[in-house]
Protein backbone atom coordinates (compact mmCIF):
# COMPACT_ATOMS: atom_id res chain seq x y z
CA UNK A 1 0.00 0.00 0.00
CA UNK A 2 1.39 3.50 -1.22
CA UNK A 3 1.37 6.96 1.27
CA UNK A 4 -1.04 8.58 -0.58
CA UNK A 5 -3.46 5.32 -0.15
CA UNK A 6 -3.02 5.23 3.81
CA UNK A 7 -3.48 8.88 3.91
CA UNK A 8 -6.75 8.92 1.71
CA UNK A 9 -7.93 5.48 4.11
CA UNK A 10 -7.01 6.58 7.49
CA UNK A 11 -7.75 10.08 7.39
CA UNK A 12 -4.14 11.61 7.80
CA UNK A 13 -3.32 15.78 6.88
CA UNK A 14 -0.02 15.84 5.33
CA UNK A 15 2.40 18.23 6.65
CA UNK A 16 4.82 18.50 3.51
CA UNK A 17 5.55 17.42 -0.16
CA UNK A 18 5.90 13.57 -0.15
CA UNK A 19 7.17 11.22 -2.61
CA UNK A 20 4.79 8.38 -3.08
CA UNK A 21 6.49 4.90 -2.36
CA UNK A 22 5.16 1.68 -0.79
CA UNK A 23 4.92 1.29 2.52
CA UNK A 24 5.94 -2.20 4.22
CA UNK A 25 5.23 -2.21 7.79
CA UNK A 26 5.08 -0.37 11.21
CA UNK A 27 6.62 1.09 13.72
CA UNK A 28 5.73 3.16 17.02
CA UNK A 29 8.57 4.84 19.31
CA UNK A 30 8.91 8.04 21.27
CA UNK A 31 12.77 7.61 21.55
CA UNK A 32 15.25 7.90 18.63
CA UNK A 33 17.59 5.24 19.93
CA UNK A 34 14.60 3.34 20.19
CA UNK A 35 13.64 3.98 16.44
CA UNK A 36 17.17 2.98 14.55
CA UNK A 37 17.16 -0.32 16.42
CA UNK A 38 13.71 -1.32 15.59
CA UNK A 39 11.84 0.78 12.70
CA UNK A 40 12.48 -0.68 9.03
CA UNK A 41 13.00 0.67 5.62
CA UNK A 42 10.30 1.88 4.02
CA UNK A 43 8.08 1.70 7.04
CA UNK A 44 5.80 3.88 8.92
CA UNK A 45 7.10 5.76 12.17
CA UNK A 46 4.10 6.68 14.61
CA UNK A 47 4.88 8.94 17.46
CA UNK A 48 4.76 11.74 19.33
CA UNK A 49 8.08 13.02 19.33
CA UNK A 50 8.22 15.82 16.96
CA UNK A 51 11.76 16.99 17.97
CA UNK A 52 14.54 17.38 14.76
CA UNK A 53 16.40 14.17 16.14
CA UNK A 54 13.60 12.08 15.16
CA UNK A 55 14.42 12.80 11.44
CA UNK A 56 17.91 12.35 11.78
CA UNK A 57 16.99 8.61 12.78
CA UNK A 58 14.18 8.19 10.62
CA UNK A 59 16.70 8.75 7.55
CA UNK A 60 19.06 7.00 8.76
CA UNK A 61 16.81 3.45 8.39
CA UNK A 62 15.03 4.99 5.15
CA UNK A 63 11.63 5.51 7.29
CA UNK A 64 8.85 6.14 4.46
CA UNK A 65 6.42 8.32 6.30
CA UNK A 66 6.01 10.01 10.06
CA UNK A 67 2.80 10.34 11.78
CA UNK A 68 2.32 12.39 14.61
CA UNK A 69 -0.40 11.57 16.38
CA UNK A 70 -2.66 13.56 18.98
CA UNK A 71 -2.81 16.13 16.28
CA UNK A 72 1.04 17.24 17.10
CA UNK A 73 3.00 18.83 14.31
CA UNK A 74 6.52 19.75 14.33
CA UNK A 75 8.70 22.99 13.70
CA UNK A 76 9.60 24.13 10.37
CA UNK A 77 13.31 23.51 10.90
CA UNK A 78 11.87 19.71 11.15
CA UNK A 79 9.66 19.84 8.56
CA UNK A 80 12.09 21.28 5.92
CA UNK A 81 14.54 18.53 6.94
CA UNK A 82 12.04 15.65 6.59
CA UNK A 83 11.20 17.42 2.76
CA UNK A 84 15.10 17.62 2.23
CA UNK A 85 15.04 13.70 3.55
CA UNK A 86 11.67 12.92 1.19
CA UNK A 87 10.07 11.54 4.51
CA UNK A 88 6.33 12.41 4.35
CA UNK A 89 5.21 14.11 7.50
CA UNK A 90 1.27 13.60 8.50
CA UNK A 91 -0.66 14.56 11.41
CA UNK A 92 -3.52 12.58 12.93
CA UNK A 93 -6.02 13.59 15.83
CA UNK A 94 -6.05 10.13 17.31
CA UNK A 95 -3.64 8.33 19.71
CA UNK A 96 -0.76 6.15 18.92
CA UNK A 97 -3.48 3.03 19.66
CA UNK A 98 -6.35 4.13 17.44
CA UNK A 99 -4.39 5.09 14.86
CA UNK A 100 -2.29 1.58 14.95
CA UNK A 101 -5.83 -0.35 15.16
CA UNK A 102 -6.59 1.57 11.58
CA UNK A 103 -3.35 0.45 9.88
CA UNK A 104 -4.19 -3.10 10.93
CA UNK A 105 -8.10 -3.17 9.49
CA UNK A 106 -5.99 -1.64 6.49
CA UNK A 107 -4.09 -4.88 6.42
CA UNK A 108 -0.46 -3.46 7.42
CA UNK A 109 1.35 -4.97 10.29
CA UNK B 1 40.13 -9.59 4.04
CA UNK B 2 37.22 -11.37 4.22
CA UNK B 3 35.80 -12.36 0.80
CA UNK B 4 32.43 -12.64 2.40
CA UNK B 5 29.75 -9.76 1.25
CA UNK B 6 28.60 -9.70 4.92
CA UNK B 7 24.94 -9.33 5.31
CA UNK B 8 24.54 -7.19 8.59
CA UNK B 9 22.22 -7.53 11.50
CA UNK B 10 21.74 -6.33 14.85
CA UNK B 11 22.74 -8.05 17.97
CA UNK B 12 23.25 -8.02 21.59
CA UNK B 13 20.97 -5.10 21.60
CA UNK B 14 20.99 -3.58 25.25
CA UNK B 15 19.42 -0.49 26.68
CA UNK B 16 20.84 1.25 29.39
CA UNK B 17 21.56 5.28 29.98
CA UNK B 18 24.33 7.83 28.17
CA UNK B 19 26.50 9.33 31.15
CA UNK B 20 27.78 12.21 30.54
CA UNK B 21 31.05 13.62 32.75
CA UNK B 22 33.19 16.12 32.66
CA UNK B 23 36.19 17.47 34.24
CA UNK B 24 36.19 20.97 36.23
CA UNK B 25 39.85 21.42 36.27
CA UNK B 26 40.45 20.96 32.19
CA UNK B 27 36.73 21.27 30.63
CA UNK B 28 37.52 17.91 28.50
CA UNK B 29 33.92 15.97 28.46
CA UNK B 30 33.89 12.05 28.66
CA UNK B 31 30.49 9.78 28.55
CA UNK B 32 30.12 5.93 28.87
CA UNK B 33 27.19 3.35 28.74
CA UNK B 34 25.87 2.10 31.30
CA UNK B 35 23.58 -1.10 32.22
CA UNK B 36 22.52 -0.31 35.60
CA UNK B 37 18.91 0.47 36.15
CA UNK B 38 19.65 3.99 37.69
CA UNK B 39 22.89 5.28 36.10
CA UNK B 40 25.62 6.19 38.61
CA UNK B 41 26.13 10.00 39.24
CA UNK B 42 29.59 9.10 41.14
CA UNK B 43 32.47 12.38 41.27
CA UNK B 44 35.55 10.69 41.46
CA UNK B 45 39.23 11.29 40.30
CA UNK B 46 41.52 9.79 37.57
CA UNK B 47 44.87 11.18 36.77
CA UNK B 48 44.66 14.63 36.66
CA UNK B 49 41.10 14.70 35.57
CA UNK B 50 38.15 15.30 38.29
CA UNK B 51 35.12 13.80 36.83
CA UNK B 52 31.61 15.33 37.57
CA UNK B 53 28.27 13.77 36.63
CA UNK B 54 26.71 16.17 33.76
CA UNK B 55 23.67 14.32 32.77
CA UNK B 56 22.11 11.27 31.16
CA UNK B 57 19.64 9.68 28.73
CA UNK B 58 18.18 6.57 27.51
CA UNK B 59 20.20 4.79 25.14
CA UNK B 60 20.65 2.09 22.83
CA UNK B 61 23.90 -0.10 22.29
CA UNK B 62 23.95 -2.96 19.98
CA UNK B 63 26.74 -5.16 18.02
CA UNK B 64 26.72 -5.94 14.13
CA UNK B 65 26.52 -9.52 13.45
CA UNK B 66 26.66 -11.06 9.67
CA UNK B 67 24.24 -13.93 8.72
CA UNK B 68 26.31 -15.51 6.05
CA UNK B 69 30.34 -15.90 7.71
CA UNK B 70 29.15 -15.03 11.34
CA UNK B 71 31.65 -12.54 12.01
CA UNK B 72 30.40 -9.98 15.08
CA UNK B 73 31.85 -6.71 14.81
CA UNK B 74 31.83 -5.17 18.48
CA UNK B 75 30.63 -1.44 18.27
CA UNK B 76 31.49 -0.84 22.41
CA UNK B 77 33.76 2.17 20.85
CA UNK B 78 30.16 3.97 19.54
CA UNK B 79 28.40 5.67 21.99
CA UNK B 80 26.10 7.19 19.51
CA UNK B 81 25.26 8.70 15.53
CA UNK B 82 25.08 12.12 14.45
CA UNK B 83 23.76 13.63 11.63
CA UNK B 84 26.35 16.01 10.03
CA UNK B 85 24.90 19.39 8.74
CA UNK B 86 28.83 20.85 9.32
CA UNK B 87 29.87 23.94 7.69
CA UNK B 88 33.15 24.49 8.62
CA UNK B 89 35.51 24.73 6.00
CA UNK B 90 38.37 23.58 8.33
CA UNK B 91 36.45 20.12 9.21
CA UNK B 92 36.82 17.14 7.80
CA UNK B 93 33.70 15.86 8.33
CA UNK B 94 32.64 19.16 6.33
CA UNK B 95 34.50 18.60 3.60
CA UNK B 96 32.93 15.30 3.38
CA UNK B 97 29.24 16.39 3.38
CA UNK B 98 30.14 19.19 0.90
CA UNK B 99 31.27 16.38 -1.33
CA UNK B 100 28.11 14.41 -1.59
CA UNK B 101 25.54 15.09 -4.14
CA UNK B 102 21.75 15.67 -2.94
CA UNK B 103 20.52 12.32 -1.13
CA UNK B 104 23.65 11.33 0.31
CA UNK B 105 23.58 11.97 4.02
CA UNK B 106 26.86 11.92 6.23
CA UNK B 107 26.47 10.62 10.06
CA UNK B 108 29.22 10.77 12.47
CA UNK B 109 29.64 7.74 14.60
CA UNK B 110 30.79 9.77 18.44
CA UNK B 111 33.07 7.69 20.54
CA UNK B 112 33.48 8.43 24.13
CA UNK B 113 35.87 11.43 24.42
CA UNK B 114 35.66 13.82 22.35
CA UNK B 115 38.84 15.31 22.41
CA UNK B 116 40.92 11.92 21.99
CA UNK B 117 43.06 12.74 24.30
CA UNK B 118 44.55 9.12 24.39
CA UNK B 119 44.17 8.66 20.55
CA UNK B 120 41.06 6.44 20.60
CA UNK B 121 38.06 6.53 18.23
CA UNK B 122 35.66 4.31 17.03
CA UNK B 123 37.64 1.38 15.15
CA UNK B 124 37.84 1.28 11.33
CA UNK B 125 35.62 -2.05 10.90
CA UNK B 126 33.23 -1.09 13.16
CA UNK B 127 32.54 2.13 10.79
CA UNK B 128 32.78 -0.16 7.83
CA UNK B 129 29.99 -2.38 9.49
CA UNK B 130 27.84 0.93 10.22
CA UNK B 131 28.57 1.71 6.67
CA UNK B 132 27.31 -1.73 5.38
CA UNK B 133 24.51 -2.12 7.50
CA UNK B 134 22.51 0.92 6.98
CA UNK B 135 23.16 1.48 3.48
CA UNK B 136 22.20 -2.79 2.61
CA UNK B 137 18.52 -1.80 4.56
CA UNK B 138 18.10 1.50 2.37
CA UNK B 139 15.36 0.80 -0.24
CA UNK B 140 15.32 4.29 -2.31
CA UNK B 141 17.02 4.16 -5.28
CA UNK B 142 19.29 7.41 -4.62
CA UNK B 143 19.73 7.35 -1.12
CA UNK B 144 23.40 6.73 0.62
CA UNK B 145 24.50 7.10 3.99
CA UNK B 146 28.01 7.66 4.58
CA UNK B 147 29.27 6.91 8.02
CA UNK B 148 32.58 8.62 9.28
CA UNK B 149 34.52 8.38 12.71
CA UNK B 150 34.65 11.46 15.24
CA UNK B 151 38.23 11.79 15.26
CA UNK B 152 37.49 13.44 11.58
CA UNK B 153 35.55 16.31 13.23
CA UNK B 154 37.15 19.60 13.62
CA UNK B 155 35.15 20.04 17.21
CA UNK B 156 32.31 17.88 18.37
CA UNK B 157 31.30 19.85 21.13
CA UNK B 158 31.07 22.77 18.75
CA UNK B 159 29.69 20.89 15.83
CA UNK B 160 26.13 21.98 14.01
CA UNK B 161 25.16 18.35 14.20
CA UNK B 162 21.92 16.47 15.00
CA UNK B 163 22.83 13.89 17.99
CA UNK B 164 20.51 10.65 17.75
CA UNK B 165 19.88 10.74 21.28
CA UNK B 166 17.04 10.85 23.98
CA UNK B 167 18.24 13.84 25.41
CA UNK B 168 16.24 17.18 25.83
CA UNK B 169 13.65 15.94 23.80
CA UNK B 170 11.21 17.97 24.89
CA UNK B 171 12.60 20.95 25.01
CA UNK B 172 12.01 23.86 23.22
CA UNK B 173 15.00 24.91 20.70
CA UNK B 174 16.46 28.28 20.03
CA UNK B 175 16.70 29.50 16.15
CA UNK B 176 20.55 29.18 14.74
CA UNK B 177 19.73 31.58 12.32
CA UNK B 178 19.72 34.81 15.14
CA UNK B 179 22.76 33.44 16.33
CA UNK B 180 21.61 30.62 18.91
CA UNK B 181 23.17 27.43 19.87
CA UNK B 182 22.77 24.73 17.34
CA UNK B 183 19.28 23.33 17.02
CA UNK B 184 19.18 19.99 17.93
CA UNK B 185 22.24 19.71 19.65
CA UNK B 186 21.22 20.52 23.11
Amino acid sequence: MEVSEIMEKTGLKAINQFKDKEVEGVYISDMVSDIITGAKANSILITLQTHKSLIAAANLVDVAMIVFVKGKKPADDVVELATKAEIGLFTSDLDAWSFAKKLTELGLN
Amino acid sequence: MSACTHQWFMTNIRSGYLVVEGCFECGARSSFFSSEAVPPIDEYQDGKHFWIYMGSSQAVKFDLKCSRCGITVDLDDVNGLMLSTCEDPDCEVGKIVRQQSKGTWVYVALCANSTHAKGKCVSGQGIDALNQYFNQNIKAPDKKIIVVPCRLCNSIDKCRGIIIADVNLTDMYPDTSQGGRPRGKD
